[in-house]
């Protein structure tokens, strides 16, 4: 909320300058976003009265003016569609220089002398565009100097209000504040109760007291409908943020600007009958004043005529009902609309208005009366014309006192964590409340009616400490509870496995959770969690796998002049289960382009292929600790290449003695084709694990070391094609068993010396006993019993 | 000895040792070494000459060939010597490199800002004693507004633009992507009695997105609950956290704010540390807002069953984008998303 220096130095003295009172009120919660002076001063710039108005000889669209000063009558050109006769002006002569830059010399404009200009709004620094002169008050004094009469030297403070201080949406609710805090001299404004010139009495009926308990009417007859608002409050409204609009909707604006109450007023000749706060019926029709319509629902609170809705309650009028140019007799509402009753409505109709944002955040329900008297008091001075009784419709349960609040002495110093002095809390409570009773240990406080956010004394205790200053509370350590910080030893920590892709030239990255959902289908059948109400539909799914943002990541770079791209990922994947929503952490990369940087080093540098990644991931899984291998099975994927792709499981063995189970901890392999043809990318390898299972750690446990040498065999045998490497491994070392070191492959081979469709595997073996040195013997019996396991299962046969 | 014995001496002396000077390779020191040294070298045989001689010359004779095969010998040592070390300066020289070309390999690539961010926070607050917890991003109502105090239609909804997740009855917006990490204070409340202290790290999600908004972001959540904790606790930690997380002696400063879940509550500032006496980024106030804090709501309290008459706490939301961008300088929240290699190649 936007509020002027000047208005609030009406409500409140303090000696504090403009930045001074900001900081006042950011210190206390009422943060200050920013304080822009209104003007500076412009000298050689008075107000004047156009005496007479000619048509410029040379020029259709100009004038030649005559225009008073005080001390001297001056001849001016104007171009201003709006100027005439007895019109008091803002006159910048020579010698003025304006906040535009603009410097006023004598010129002649088409052959005739001007001695000055008459101003815009906008030429003033009031506003961004005007549209002709500023119009002066006619009782405004010849001669005075326009920043006086406007008082530019005025500075607009900025308050970025919380939602709990709907009580501050004013001024008198900012001066109420200031004046808590920095102990000034408080002006409440007197208003006069305004006796009714005629008995038009308007009949309001409430029919939902818990919504609406309490609705002020009053009838005006006769206004001047030519009234024009006057200059002082035409800028408090600019200078609020509010744009003048016409007199009597301009007093309702600066009721609410000033004392924090919305009010409405109706056009009577346009209302049918009296009125009723009800509920709307679902699917009545309403047409706002911002000329939009809405189809109302059930839930939202109408003001309505005999007929239909004329507002929607607290948050914008109709247009049907409103004032127009020919509106001479009106009805001012000032009511009381709960929080509740307000709050959705806004948010539903997409209406954020001055009104419903005062009404969402609690408007003092004691405020209606005054709202309606002073709204009155400006029409008649203003508008002219003959006021009625103020109709009031209550309902006194809704509105019945706040409840009190208790302070104890002893929760306030322990939950500041410090001692305070109880004489100096009775006075900061006396300050905020005028009910405070008890002292030293204990207050009980009745909270005004405006304070809403006062419950209970939590909301006391803040207000303490508030009012005494955040900065004088001391700095304390607490004595923190030893607990586990450093984790189990069955997992790996996600930390380990990032920097482990890191030292393997992986670039980490963080892409959107939510996808766009023809790109999830593209690599994921499953059917994802969908938004109700996305930002764009390319953001509207929750992912099922972190793939297609990374490849998209992948295509952004390759876009960019990269050719080599290497990206990871760790975050959840989200999925829809029986009773609900599952999250799976993952972590998933893509890469493609050169296996290594291109160097000077290395030979032809080549693309990577599904091997180097394999790697990566036996590297990252490894740290694991988990003795089994991983098991890379040929999978069926749909988004990846048939032939070129793997499920990875792993039996796991928590290091507990606990059963070895399999589990399935990801995959591994190259986009299918069709999908790089349609991202436009080459050769790109993915893979993606689930880090639940993935990182099962076994804790390390110690086995003998044997201190007998051993003996390595080498071994190469011939089978078909089709039998997968790991096979031959598994089968060889279920076979041999402890006495087995190590079995490493050490050569693939296809080609001459080898039929076609088979190929030659060839493996090393190491053997040795932890308790004794192997005898020949020993070795031949085993490395024969190798040859026989691969012969039996495999049909191998040793390569001659 | 007659003097025809030792001439002849003298000269098979000087032409072994010319022959070993005009030996250039090993091989042909060794051959020289078995011509004069050898069983049946010429030295070893002019000791077999012995015995032709008078007993009373013998003994001169024999010192003086012995002498003669050690000279051999020490020439030889030295030749070898001499070939070693110039085949060894010239294989060196052979072998030498130029150190200036680039290694061989891999480089390293690096983590995402955000992360050594997390990481940072976590790492302080860990050191401290905090634990680190989680929870689910696709949150239900109650844990992410009900029981942070936060009912349906309170105006503080409005600062949290929420996205729903689309359910079979549409009416029922149980579901939502969580707004903030505070949720993990509820469930983590709901299991664990005091003492707590712990800190929860997280993706969350507000449907506003322009330059100063992404509709994804991270926070951090801390929570500390115990007989006794005050609001002077929550400025000494948090004083801690943020001079340890800036390496700076920085100040800070609280401000009462207004959280549903926290009273008193607090935005937290730190004394710019950019300038002295302000400058763009602290908008000429010398002070930039980190985070918000608070003494846990007693309304929170009694959701998760925790009497607030025995215990208190305090607790506190920071961003993490916000933190990196201060921390690293980083201008534009965008490009924490973008993942564009030339700006994620930044962060080693």
């Amino acid at each position: 909320m936007i509020i002027s220096e000047q208005w609030l130095r009406d409500w409140v003295d303090v000696d504090l300058s403009a930045q001074e009172i900001a900081d006042c009120l950011t210190n206390a919660g009422l943060e200050v976003d920013g304080v822009e002076a209104v003007g500076q001063p412009i000298d050689n710039l008075l107000v004047g009265r156009v005496l007479s108005v000619t048509k410029h000889p040379n020029a259709d669209r100009l004038n030649l003016t005559t225009v008073d000063v005080g001390e001297q009558q001056l001849e001016i050109v104007c171009g201003a569609s709006n100027v005439r006769e007895d019109l008091i002006v803002a006159v910048a002569m020579i010698g003025a220089k304006l906040p535009n830059g603009l410097k006023i010399k004598r010129a002649k404009v088409r052959g005739i002398e001007s001695n000055g200009m008459l101003c815009s709004a906008s030429e003033l620094g009031l506003e961004e565009s005007s549209d002709g002169l500023i119009e002066l008050d006619p009782d405004a004094e010849i001669g005075m100097r326009v920043d006086e009469y406007l008082q530019l030297d005025d500075h607009l403070i900025d308050i970025d209000l919380t939602p709990n201080r709907g009580d501050c949406l004013s001024v008198q609710g900012v001066a109420r504040e200031l004046n808590v805090l920095a102990s000034g001299k408080y002006h409440p404004l007197d208003v006069a109760e305004i006796a009714n010139d005629i008995d038009d009495a308007f009949g309001v009926s409430l029919l939902e007291p818990d919504a609406c308990p309490r609705y002020f009417a009053r009838v005006v007859r006769g206004i001047d409908s030519e009234a024009v608002t006057p200059i002082w409050m035409q800028e408090r409204l600019r200078r609020s943020g509010v744009r003048p609009i016409s007199a009597i909707v301009d007093i309702t604006n600066y009721v609410m600007l000033e004392l924090g109450q919305p009010m409405h007023a109706f056009d009577l000749a346009k209302l049918n009958g009296g009125i009723q706060v009800r509920f709307a019926r679902d699917g009545e029709l309403i047409t706002l004043l911002d000329d939009s319509e809405a189809k109302l629902t059930s839930d939202t609170l109408v003001i309505a005529d005999q007929e239909a809705p004329v507002a929607i309650a607290g948050v914008m009028g109709g247009a049907d009902s409103a004032i127009g140019d020919d509106t001479v007799d009106i009805v001012l509402e000032s009511a009381h609309f709960t929080r509740k009753a307000v709050a959705g409505t806004a948010r539903r109709y997409g209406l954020h208005t001055e009104s419903s944002q005062r009404f969402e955040r609690g408007v003092d329900p004691l405020l209606c009366e005054q709202a309606i008297q002073r709204a009155s008091e400006l029409v008649l001075e203003i508008c002219g014309g003959q006021v009625g009784p103020v109709c009031q419709s209550q309902d006194q349960v809704e509105i019945s006192a706040k409840p009190s609040v208790e302070l104890r002495l002893s929760r306030l110093e322990s939950l500041l964590g410090m001692s305070l002095d109880a004489d100096e809390v009775s006075k900061i409570l006396h300050r905020i409340a005028d009910q405070v009773s008890g002292s030293d240990e204990k207050w009980v406080v009745t909270p005004p009616s405006f304070r809403f956010d006062l419950e209970r004394e939590a909301d006391l205790v803040e207000e303490v400490a508030r009012v005494k200053g955040y900065d004088n509370i001391p700095v304390a350590m607490p004595r923190i509870a030893p607990r586990s910080v450093v984790g189990t030893e069955s997992y790996i920590t996600d930390r380990q496995v990032r920097q482990s892709l890191v030292a393997r030239d992986y670039r980490e990255a963080i892409t959107y959770s939510f996808i766009e959902p023809k790109l999830q289908q593209a690599f994921d059948s499953e059917t994802p969690v969908r938004l109700a109400n996305p930002l764009a539909e390319n953001m509207s799914v929750m992912r099922t796998s972190l793939i297609p943002g990374l490849v998209q990541a992948l295509q952004f770079n390759l876009n960019r002049q990269r050719e080599r791209v290497r990206l990871f990922e760790v975050g959840a994947s989200y999925h829809k289960t029986e009773s609900g929503y599952r999250e799976v952490k993952r972590l998933a990369g893509v890469v493609c382009g050169l296996r290594s940087p291109a160097q000077w080093a290395i030979g032809d540098a080549q693309n990577v292929d599904f091997y180097d990644i394999k790697a990566d991931l036996d590297a990252v899984l490894s740290l694991t600790g988990q003795s089994k291998p991983i098991i890379f099975e040929q999978s069926t994927r749909s988004a990846l290449h048939p032939g070129q792709q793997a499920l990875l499981t792993r039996e796991v063995d928590d290091g507990t003695g606990n059963e070895e189970s399999v589990v399935e901890i990801g995959w591994l392999g190259r986009l299918h084709p069709e999908l790089e043809k349609q991202f436009d990318v080459h050769n790109v390898f993915a893979f993606e694990l689930n880090l639940e299972t993935a990182l099962l750690a076994r804790r390390p446990s110690f086995t003998t070391v044997s201190r007998y040498p051993s003996v390595k065999r080498d071994i190469s045998v011939v089978v078909d094609d089709a039998v997968p490497v790991a096979a031959l491994m598994r089968a060889v070392e279920s076979e041999l068993g402890s006495p087995l070191r190590k079995v490493e492959l050490f050569d693939v081979y296809r080609g001459a010396g080898v039929s076609e469709g088979s190929k030659s595997v060839s493996i090393s073996l190491e053997l040795r006993f932890v308790d004794r040195t192997m005898t020949d013997d020993e070795v031949d019996t085993l490395f024969a019993s190798a040859r026989a396991v691969l012969e039996k299962e495999f049909g191998a046969t040793l390569r001659s | 000895m007659t003097t025809q014995q030792d001439s002849s001496l003298e000269s098979l002396l000087a032409a072994a040792k010319s022959a070993i000077d005009a030996a250039e390779k090993p091989n042909e020191l060794e051959q020289l070494r078995v011509q004069y040294l050898g069983k049946k070298g010429e030295l070893t045989n002019q000791l077999k000459q012995i015995g032709s001689l008078p007993p009373e010359q013998r003994p001169l004779f024999g010192d003086r060939v012995n002498q003669v095969k050690q000279q051999v010998a020490e020439h030889l040592n030295l030749r070898k010597a001499k070939l070693d070390a110039e085949a060894l300066a010239a294989a060196i020289a052979a072998e030498s490199i130029d150190v200036t070309l680039p290694g061989r390999g891999l480089p390293s690539g690096g983590l995402h800002p955000v992360t050594r961010t997390m990481q940072r926070i976590e790492d302080i607050f860990v050191a401290m004693g905090f634990g680190v917890a989680t929870g689910p991003e696709i949150e239900d109502d109650f844990h992410n507004f009900e029981a942070l105090n936060i009912p349906a239609e309170h105006p503080a909804r409005a600062m949290h633009d929420t996205f729903y997740v689309e359910t079979d009855t549409p009416a029922a917006h149980d579901y939502l992507l969580r707004t903030h990490t505070s949720p993990v204070q509820v469930r983590y409340m709901l299991k664990n009695k005091p003492p707590i202290n712990i800190i929860a790290p997280g993706r969350v999600y507000r449907c506003d997105s322009d330059v100063t908004h992404t509709p994804m972001f991270h926070q951090v959540e801390g929570l500390m609950v115990d007989e006794g904790i005050s609001f002077a606790d929550l400025k000494g930690v948090l004083t801690h956290f943020l001079q340890q997380f800036f390496e700076a002696d920085l100040k800070i400063r609280l401000r009462p704010s207004y959280f549903p879940f926290t009273e008193p509550s607090a935005e937290v500032d730190i004394s710019c540390v950019f300038c002295e006496s302000g400058c763009r980024i602290c908008k000429q106030t010398g002070w930039i807002e980190v985070l918000g804090s608070g003494m846990v709501h007693p309304e929170v309290f009694r959701h998760v069953g925790i009497d607030s008459e025995k215990y208190t706490g305090f607790a506190f939301g920071l961003g993490v984008e916000r933190l990196t961008m201060l921390r690293y300088g980083v201008d534009d929240l965008r490009l924490f998303f973008d993942n564009d290699l030339n700006f994620l190649e930044q962060f080693k």
